[in-house]
């Protein structure tokens, strides 16, 4: 039967991720913005928890946890620091191309050296419908540029496209550029120069999979995003008083807050039903999408409001919430974007012959014929 | 964490289905065109006794201990287990609203007027008002009517009058657009023994029909929703017996009665965006197919939008479930009841305007179903709730909106 429990287990890691998020992330939230680095205290902390390596098989000294797991996690973290989420993660999405597509081998291969954060992150590069990347496969080796990654340096690239991926770990540079968000992460272009391909994972379906995961991972942090921008502009309305109440109570503002913690809770739901589809074993390239252009569109107009919410004072760089609102918008570029998440939420749709599949259905649900 | 029903659930629903598509679809688009509500005696509501319908959720017993309260028994495996829950419940809803809301409503059953009955009433009352419904012989409706000319949302400005009178009361006022009023065997109602008073002046009586000075019923003509009767009627110099008082005084004095009200509203609010749902979901599988039949599909735009729908409509149905999910386990659920009511209708309405346009001029002839839900769903963002009053029960408790 429907049930949003979570678990005891999930529920003790998003207490961990919580308080993670509040010793580490949140008090130097812009630090790390302007310095783009974390402390090592920061990293070894990261490390140690096993973050890092939650999704990860046991074989291969993960915790073998599921979609689900790492969403919640994502939340809590991207709540603090976007930023620094992406930067504290050493694979990050290119995970999931690289065990979907190269199975474990690939992830003993290139992920494990990267495991304990000491070195340069693997970078996923989508490559696929809706990138703005301009690159040229030759038979063992790849050329062109890449507008923006969030990082400064990469150990190595995992270009991602509908077709499989490729790992490429050198003839490639990264030129800093200033970022639109998530600079914690860092922020650079990237011009691959015949770049040796050290290996190629073909197939469709295994990089349908990834990059569903992937979206996934982006909903998640965008979902956290929402809910904090959310919350604190919520707490900075109760506070403030203008013609003699709270702006809190003025009905305009009073029903934003509601619509925007409506907004938050159906992203959240939303990758919550992907997660589980997931996890269960279902397909679920369709959920992971739709839960992506959820989370984007959600987060894209509650962070705003955010701002909004704080007047001049939220588009100053005092309070959080203009980096809230520049973080939602880049981060949900990654993975071309909600148009091209859209074209993989509808195809199922068209070729279908079945009633609209929302949630779960009976397999003869359907219309009047 | 799981998005599925049960076996016991499921089966529920596609015994719905079917008898949507035979008997529950038709009969909506047949009233719809003949602008007027099922009559009380069509075959239909027999049959539907026949089936198991159209009863009460009282099970007769009078200890409280014994009453089958929601439960969640996903880890058992007897099928009966589930059947009782607020998510149950749902699915069901959503699925009847599918084929057709206004067909829904015409149901025979004690409708909203039985969970403040099973909630506040004494055991004499469950007798007298609940007792016909255990096995009834002929379809029985009971009806709620709350709503008046002056007071819809500001349920707390109430006009209707109770007065004392020995071991009567004798009610004087004017009620508005109540479901099945006219052939209800009963009609809850409430009333203010003090206009100044407002909440804590409330009364509920259970009125029955043919009580003298209960009349004028007046069956409204409406956009949507036609195969139900939302009526209007008036109650001048209406006298019933003191025990037609809903619950006891004790239960008046603990200031009970408003909130006994308002607490039916929390469990029947995620119903309601339920059922939006499940018509918004009958809109898009309509629009769906014809932007099939008609090559609409190639269109990026058409598809965008599509995409959009279905999704908000998963969301919408998660939110439903998750108040429901959290009702079932007697958790708080105000804030979630509200945002899936909020949400849902809209939702629904904007399934339906998509498909009108999608259909274009067929839908301008005003004889296709996506035409009757385009109609219909609008009073979802009405009913048990407007949308505006979900966002004010919802800043009551994010951020202490006075009232
Ligand atoms: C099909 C249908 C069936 C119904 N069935 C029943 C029934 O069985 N029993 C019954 O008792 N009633 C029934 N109703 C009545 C329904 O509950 C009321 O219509 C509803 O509560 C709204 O009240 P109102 O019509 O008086 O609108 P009003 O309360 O006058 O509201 C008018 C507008 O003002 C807005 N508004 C009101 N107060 C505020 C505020 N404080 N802040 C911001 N906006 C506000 C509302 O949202 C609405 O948009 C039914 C209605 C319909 C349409």
């Amino acid at each position: 039967m429907i049930d949003f429990e979570i678990g005891d287990e999930l529920e003790l890691v998003r207490a961990t991720a919580r308080e993670f998020a509040d010793d580490h992330l949140r008090p130097t939230l812009r630090q790390h913005e302007s310095t783009r680095a974390l402390s090592d205290a920061t990293r070894a902390a990261f490390r140690d928890i096993g973050f890092a390596t939650l999704e990860w098989p046991e074989s291969l000294g993960g915790s073998g946890l599921g979609g689900l797991a790492r969403f919640i996690v994502l939340e809590e973290l991207a709540a603090a620091d976007p930023g620094a989420t992406l930067a504290l993660d050493p694979l990050g999405p290119a995970l999931y191309a690289l065990v979907e597509c190269g199975g474990e081998a690939a992830l003993e291969r290139f992920g494990t050296p990267l495991a304990d954060g000491e070195t340069a992150r693997s970078v996923l590069v989508w490559c696929g419908e809706g990138c703005r990347a301009k690159l040229e496969f030759g038979d063992d080796a790849v050329s062109g540029a890449i507008p923006w990654l969030p990082a400064d340096a990469a150990a190595q690239l995992v270009l991602l496209d509908a077709d499989g991926a490729h790992v490429v770990s050198e003839g490639f540079t990264l030129e800093p550029a200033r970022g639109a968000g998530l600079r914690a992460a860092g922020a650079a272009s990237v011009t691959l120069d015949r770049a040796p391909i050290a290996a190629s994972y073909p197939g469709g379906e295994a990089a349908a999979r990834a990059a569903a995961r992937g979206r996934l991972y982006t909903a998640a942090m965008l979902v956290g995003i929402a809910r904090e921008s959310a919350d604190y502009s919520r707490a900075y309305a109760l506070d403030r008083v203008t013609f003699g109440k709270p702006i809190a109570h003025h009905q305009a503002l009073a029903f934003l807050i509601a619509d925007m913690a409506t907004a938050t809770d159906s992203a959240r739901l939303a990758g919550w039903d992907a997660a589980w589809r997931l996890d269960s074993g279902h397909g679920a390239e369709e959920a992971c999408a739709t839960a992506f252009i959820e989370a984007a569109e959600q987060a894209m107009y509650v962070t705003p409001n955010g701002v909004q919410i704080l007047g001049g004072h939220g588009f100053m760089q005092d309070h959080p919430v203009e980096k809230m609102m520049r973080e939602a918008r880049a981060l949900s570029l990654l993975f071309g974007g909600v148009d091209a998440a859209r074209n993989t939420a509808i195809s199922e749709l068209i070729e279908s012959d079945g009633p609209v599949q929302l949630t779960w259905e009976a397999p003869d649900a359907g219309r009047t014929g | 964490m799981r998005v599925e029903l049960d076996e016991a659930t499921r089966r529920r629903v596609e015994g719905i289905r079917m008898l949507g598509r035979a008997q529950v679809r038709p009969l909506g688009l047949e009233a719809d065109r003949l602008g007027r509500p099922i009559p009380p005696d069509h075959e239909f509501f027999e049959l539907l006794l026949k089936i198991g319908q159209g009863r009460t959720r009282w099970s007769g017993e009078q200890d409280p201990a014994a009453e089958p309260a929601a439960r969640d028994e996903s880890d058992r495996p007897e099928l009966k287990a589930t059947i009782g829950t607020s998510r149950a419940l749902l699915a069901v809803a959503e699925e009847l609203s599918y084929w057709d809301r206004g067909v829904a409503v015409s149901l025979p059953g004690p409708g909203l007027g039985e969970p403040p009955i099973i909630g506040m009433g004494t055991p004499d009352q469950k007798e007298r008002f609940l007792r016909p419904f255990i096995d009834p012989g002929k379809p029985r409706w009971g009806s709620f009517a709350m709503t008046e000319p002056g007071a819809g949302s500001d349920v707390a400005a109430i006009r209707t009058v109770c007065r004392k009178d020995g071991d009567h009361w004798v009610l004087n006022g004017a009620k508005s657009f109540a479901a099945n009023a006219s052939r209800a065997d009963w009609i809850l109602v409430w009333a203010t023994i003090d206009r100044n008073l407002g909440r804590e002046g409330h009364r509920a009586f259970v009125i029955e029909q043919g009580t003298p000075g209960l009349g004028d019923f007046h069956v409204e003509k409406k956009m949507g929703l036609k195969a139900y009767e939302s009526t209007s009627f008036t109650m001048r110099d209406c006298r019933v017996p003191a025990d037609s008082l809903l619950g006891s005084d004790e239960h008046y004095a603990r200031k009970a009665g408003f909130k006994g009200a308002m607490k039916s509203f929390n469990s029947t609010r995620p119903l309601v965006a339920a059922m939006a749902v499940g018509m918004g979901r009958a809109a898009f599988d309509e629009a769906l197919a014809f932007a099939k039949e008609q090559d609409l599909l190639g269109d990026v735009r058409v598809r965008d939008r599509l995409e959009r729908i279905r999704r908000r409509l998963r969301v919408a149905r998660l939110l439903c479930w998750r108040a429901a999910w959290l009702a079932d386990h007697s958790r708080p659920n105000i804030v979630e009841a509200s945002m899936s009511k909020a949400v849902a209708p809209a939702v629904a309405l904007e399934a339906a305007s998509l498909g009108m346009e999608l259909l274009g001029e067929v839908g301008a002839r005003g004889e296709h179903l996506i035409e009757k839900l385009f109609r219909d769903v609008k009073a979802m963002d009405i009913v048990e709730g407007t949308g505006q009053i979900q966002r004010i029960v919802m800043a009551r408790q994010l951020v202490q909106l006075p009232r």
